[in-house]
């Protein structure tokens, strides 16, 4: 799948394995993102022009596609475009507030990314951390128990499909069955897992993921909502969000477009419909691929934290910081990340370095890849090892 | 300041980018500015991707987490303490650039590095008691 990756043709010394990050670019979308710019710029929605035309089809073709490989009902009203997953997650969190003013009781995965723990923490006070077990699931019995009796006037149970730092598959279909039992509101930062793992994402109150870490563009990302979230106002309302507006009442549109106020990013809406085809063409190939890669790398790493599931694997190095490694095999050429990870709580709980590296990858890599990388480090972490 | 001059061009005259950092990371091992100290939270140096702080008391010395940050923390603060005063005024991140360092300092890095020699200028002028927290 390599050569549909333009990427790594014109960086062929390049080792990418940074794809939880952010994954390379599709040929198409780049193809997709010239066209738009050179012949069809032009702006969405109400257009009398056939280029604004051209445009909506896009637009209305993106959602549809989205609909079908999710398989996902009435897409109009349940998929709102935004700028990426934290918006999402960010909206999400702010519609529960307009829904609920009492008590609202957060249930939050220990491995949540900031993205999903920061707008939580800004919404309750009452925040119940979910551990992580040995195998980096969940502890969602434990949730299940205390939601039983728990009084609040809203329970949230937020959580991450795949960690980004563990790369470890939740039980969906259990939160998704915790929630129901408990009247509790589903939050999913689908991230890692969107394009990655077969599942169903309906039947969640709030589903986010971004489109530039499945081979897609920068700048774009979904909010998938349960249809009765289109009674609430915009978060950020604005032009676009509405079907009326006099001087003394406005009328929000009846779908999922009253959450997306002001111009989209149509640049990279209209990549999508191209995108969504060759995911849902490749849909095997790539888990498959994923699968492969992720065994592979299982029985490499053997200082890997927990085993991975899908994406990625993270392990504490055995000289040095994380910096020291990362840095010197980025002279190799090899992008791998270090750090907190945007999961601080859960890397400071693992491990006494407070940091990991992470090497993560996508349908492009090879194993040969993975071997270079594990290679390397053993190579940088020998030379460190002797000032430490 | 002769000694500085002949370590940037041994540092400089390392083709392979690893002997660069190994020679980095055995500077920080032995440099007379790299000690251990009981750091306060306010002598960390900002805008480091990992930790590096800074003290001075007629003289600048450092500590950091990471070897290759040791390193350079070290080569800086030593250099520093035996500039004359005209080429303290004149140091600054374009000097790390003409002996060879820029290239293997990541973006992240080279902000990093630029906040510790503002740091080692403000330090020198206004001592530790005034350091922004």
């Amino acid at each position: 799948m390599k050569d549909r990756f333009p990427f790594f043709a014109a960086n062929p010394d390049t080792v990418y394995l940074d794809s939880a990050a952010t994954s390379q670019t599709l040929d198409t979308v780049i193809q997709d993102t010239n066209d738009f710019l050179l012949n069809h710029k032009s702006n969405a929605h109400r257009s009398g022009h056939s280029m604004g035309a051209w445009v909506d089809e896009k637009y209305h073709s993106a959602k549809n596609k989205i609909g079908e490989w999710l398989n996902i009902t009435h897409p109009d009203k349940r998929i709102a475009f935004n700028s990426g997953a934290s918006q999402g997650l960010y909206d999400a969190v702010q519609l529960i507030k307009q829904r609920f003013t009492g008590h609202i009781s957060v249930y939050v995965g220990v491995d949540a990314h900031h993205s999903l723990l920061l707008p939580l923490r800004d919404a309750s006070t009452d925040i119940k951390y979910i551990n992580v077990m040995k195998d980096g699931m969940l502890d969602l019995d434990a949730v299940n128990n205390a939601m039983r009796t728990d009084s609040a006037t809203c329970k949230v149970l937020a959580v991450n499909a795949v960690s980004n730092v563990l790369g470890v598959v939740q039980d969906l279909d259990k939160i998704r069955d915790i929630c129901k039992n408990n009247n509790a509101i589903s939050i999913l930062d689908a991230c890692q897992s969107m394009g990655k793992i077969e599942h169903n994402y309906d039947g969640f109150d709030f589903v986010t993921w971004s489109w530039h870490k499945i081979y897609g563009p920068m700048g774009l990302g979904c909010l998938l909502l349960d249809e009765k979230w289109l009674w609430y106002s915009p978060v950020h309302p604005g032009g676009g969000s509405v079907s009326h507006v006099s001087l003394n009442k406005v009328t929000y549109l009846e779908t999922a477009n009253r959450f997306e106020s002001g111009t989209q990013n149509l640049q990279a809406i209209c990549t999508l419909p191209n995108l969504l085809d060759w995911l849902m063409d490749n849909q095997s190939q790539i888990i498959n691929h994923d699968k492969e890669i992720t065994a592979y790398a299982n029985e490499l790493f053997k200082n890997k934290l927990v085993k991975s599931h899908t994406g990625l694997i993270s392990f504490t190095t055995d000289s040095g910081t994380v910096e020291d490694v990362v840095m010197m095999l980025d002279a190799y050429n090899i992008c791998v990340r270090g750090g907190n990870l945007c999961a601080e709580p859960l890397v400071t709980g693992l491990t006494d370095k407070n940091n990991l590296i992470r090497v993560s990858w996508g349908a492009y890599t090879t194993k040969e890849e993975i071997d270079f990388v594990f290679e390397k480090i053993g190579e940088v972490s020998a030379r460190i090892s002797k000032f430490v | 300041m002769q000694e500085f001059q002949n370590l940037y061009e041994d540092l400089f005259e390392l083709e392979d980018p690893m002997d660069k950092y190994e020679f980095i990371m055995e500077y920080g091992s032995q440099a007379e500015s790299v000690k251990e100290f009981d750091f306060q939270d306010f002598e960390l140096v900002p805008g480091c991707t990992s930790r590096l702080w800074l003290r001075y008391n007629k003289t600048f010395i450092c500590q950091a987490d990471s070897s290759i940050v040791k390193g350079l923390g070290g080569m800086i603060c030593d250099w520093y303490n035996q500039a004359n005063d005209k080429q303290r005024q004149e140091f600054n991140i374009e000097t790390l650039n003409n002996i060879g360092l820029a290239p293997i300092l990541s973006m992240g890095r080279q902000n990093g590095v630029a906040n510790l020699i503002k740091r080692i200028k403000y330090l020198e002028y206004w001592g530790n008691k005034n350091s922004p927290s």
